[in-house]
């Protein structure tokens, strides 16, 4: 409840922030559709010339764009405005007032900044998720779409907890504040299903840098591509990596002594 | 003037250099597009044979020398100068007697690609043994040909990317106008995919558009891909576009400089 509370009043603050700048809001959104324009139009010219693309038909990948989009929003939303905050206070020390809260200081550092406008991103997502699944003609059921949403969920907690360890090495190493570049770097390798890219890609994306068990993963899951075993091993990978970021975290915290002293 | 312009190439490379860790990170986020349009394609061009005449090995080929086109005749002018007109430290640079747009901001432009590409020649050398290209098309005309069109092509578009930079004397939202120039730039440039495989309005209006000029164009040269007709009409193409690049900028920047009023001035 009191999480909740927080969070609203960061919502709050947020969105009187960007009310200052409306003008931007707008260019923004017309910059955002003007993308998705563009990600339809590759996708009509690359189904124009195949009618699979290693194996997923056009509705996959619609479908695969709107997960992807999930996770870009929660990268450019979340993530790039709070490292951006997050490096800063560890620069100049403003650190120290997050630590001192009665707050957990991960939930501080991960939602103090919320780029709101991108909130209208997640409809287009779920939008262009419904379009895709449609199209594609795969049949939906009850139990496959609850995978999928479970797996994305899951997926998206694997990514976050690499960026809790990615800035968590801030304390370690002060100057490493292109902290996330490498995560956003191969992000775009989500738009499409990481069964087309040559082993040593596959493997980066899934197990290093893991953006395909946020984009790929849970798209097969709701194909019904995935064995029982397969779907809790990628839950478990999920919850692993959250109770290890966690962990770091923590050790990381512990390393932090103030810009000053 | 040499002494000038070695002194500024001292100072920039000394700057470049001190940020070589961002640029290894930038040159990497930069080679992922390429690479994943590489496999997309090949992995159609595999499962049909060919994709409208292209084979696994052209689409290799094809994005392998994209790497080097665009990283040749790319700039960064809106990042490394946008700002100075923002937040005013234009103003020092411009009570020196020379252009700070062509001169500095040129030579901060070299100095950064002489270093990426220095980041780059490794990392191709790597790629070459994954993908195991057939150059066999390319030959040295193609290569002497291509690289005249490309260094245009390099001062074209850092000229008209100036251009662009320079409309932060009028507005603050000069990185939206960027953002729109560079998806245009994605569309005609032949960087998704071998123009020819793009619709066929796309095609037509490249023909009469700078931008085919920085990628799709230099890597058909080298591949040996255009006839002569072809490639005499690339030329002239790159002659005009200088020319109109020249033009717009010399006006704007004039323009600009004259609007411009310090900030905290």
């Amino acid at each position: 409840m009191h999480t909740l509370k927080l969070l609203s009043s960061f919502l709050k603050v947020n969105i009187q922030m960007s009310l200052a700048y409306r003008a931007d809001t707008i260019v923004n959104i017309l910059l955002n559709l003007m993308w998705l324009g563009w990600e339809l139009l590759s996708l009509n010219i690359i189904f124009s010339n195949t009618t699979t693309l290693g194996g997923w038909g056009l509705g996959e990948l619609i479908a695969l764009l709107g997960v992807f989009r999930l996770v870009n929003t929660m990268m450019i939303a979340l993530i790039w405005p709070n490292t951006e905050k997050f490096n800063q206070s560890i620069r100049d020390g403003s650190m120290d007032y997050t630590i001192l809260q009665p707050v957990s200081s991960l939930f501080l550092v991960t939602f103090s900044r919320i780029t709101v406008w991108r909130i209208w991103d997640l409809i287009l997502a779920i939008v262009l998720i419904f379009v895709g699944i449609n199209m594609s003609g795969d049949i939906a059921t009850a139990s496959s779409i609850l995978t999928f949403i479970l797996l994305a969920i899951s997926g998206m907690i694997v990514i976050y907890s690499l960026w809790i360890v990615l800035i968590a090495l801030t304390f370690w190493f002060t100057k490493f504040d292109n902290n996330v570049t490498i995560l956003q770097a191969l992000l775009d390798s989500g738009r499409y299903p990481a069964t087309v890219y040559p082993t040593w890609l596959r493997i980066i994306v899934t197990f290093i840098i893991p953006i395909a068990v946020a984009t790929t993963i849970p798209l097969q899951a709701l194909r019904g591509e995935l064995t029982v075993n397969q779907v809790v091993l990628f839950f478990a990978v999920g919850v692993v990596s959250f109770w290890i970021a966690t962990r770091v975290w923590k050790a990381g915290l512990k390393q932090y002594s103030g810009a000053s002293s | 003037m040499f002494q000038i312009i070695k002194r500024l190439w001292q100072v920039n490379w000394a700057e470049q250099w001190q940020y070589r860790a961002n640029l290894l990170m930038y040159l990497l986020y930069w080679l992922v597009s390429p690479i994943i349009y590489l496999a997309v394609w090949t992995s159609i061009a595999n499962q049909k044979g060919s994709v409208n005449g292209f084979t696994a090995n052209d689409f290799t080929t094809y994005y392998m020398l994209l790497l080097i086109c665009d990283q040749v005749t790319s700039n960064i002018v809106i990042h490394s100068f946008g700002y100075k007109i923002q937040d005013g430290t234009l103003s020092g640079e411009l009570i020196r007697p020379i252009h700070p747009m062509l001169t500095n901001g040129l030579v901060n432009n070299i100095a950064f690609k002489t270093l990426t590409f220095m980041g780059l020649i490794p990392i191709w050398i790597i790629l070459y043994f994954l993908f195991k290209p057939d150059f066999s098309g390319v030959s040295i005309t193609g290569i002497l040909l291509a690289i005249p069109v490309m260094l245009l092509a390099f001062i074209t578009g850092y000229l008209l990317s100036a251009t662009i930079t320079s409309l932060a004397f009028w507005t603050t939202r000069v990185y939206s106008i960027h953002e729109f120039y560079f998806a245009i730039l994605l569309l005609f440039s032949g960087q998704f995919v071998p123009l020819t495989l793009m619709p066929k309005i796309i095609q037509d209006i490249a023909q009469y558009l700078p931008f085919q000029l920085f990628m799709y164009y230099p890597i058909q040269v080298i591949l040996g891909k255009l006839s002569t007709e072809k490639i005499i009409q690339g030329y002239v193409s790159a002659g005009i576009w200088l020319v109109v690049a020249i033009t717009l900028f010399n006006w704007v920047w004039r323009n600009g400089v004259k609007r411009y009023s310090a900030v905290g001035a």
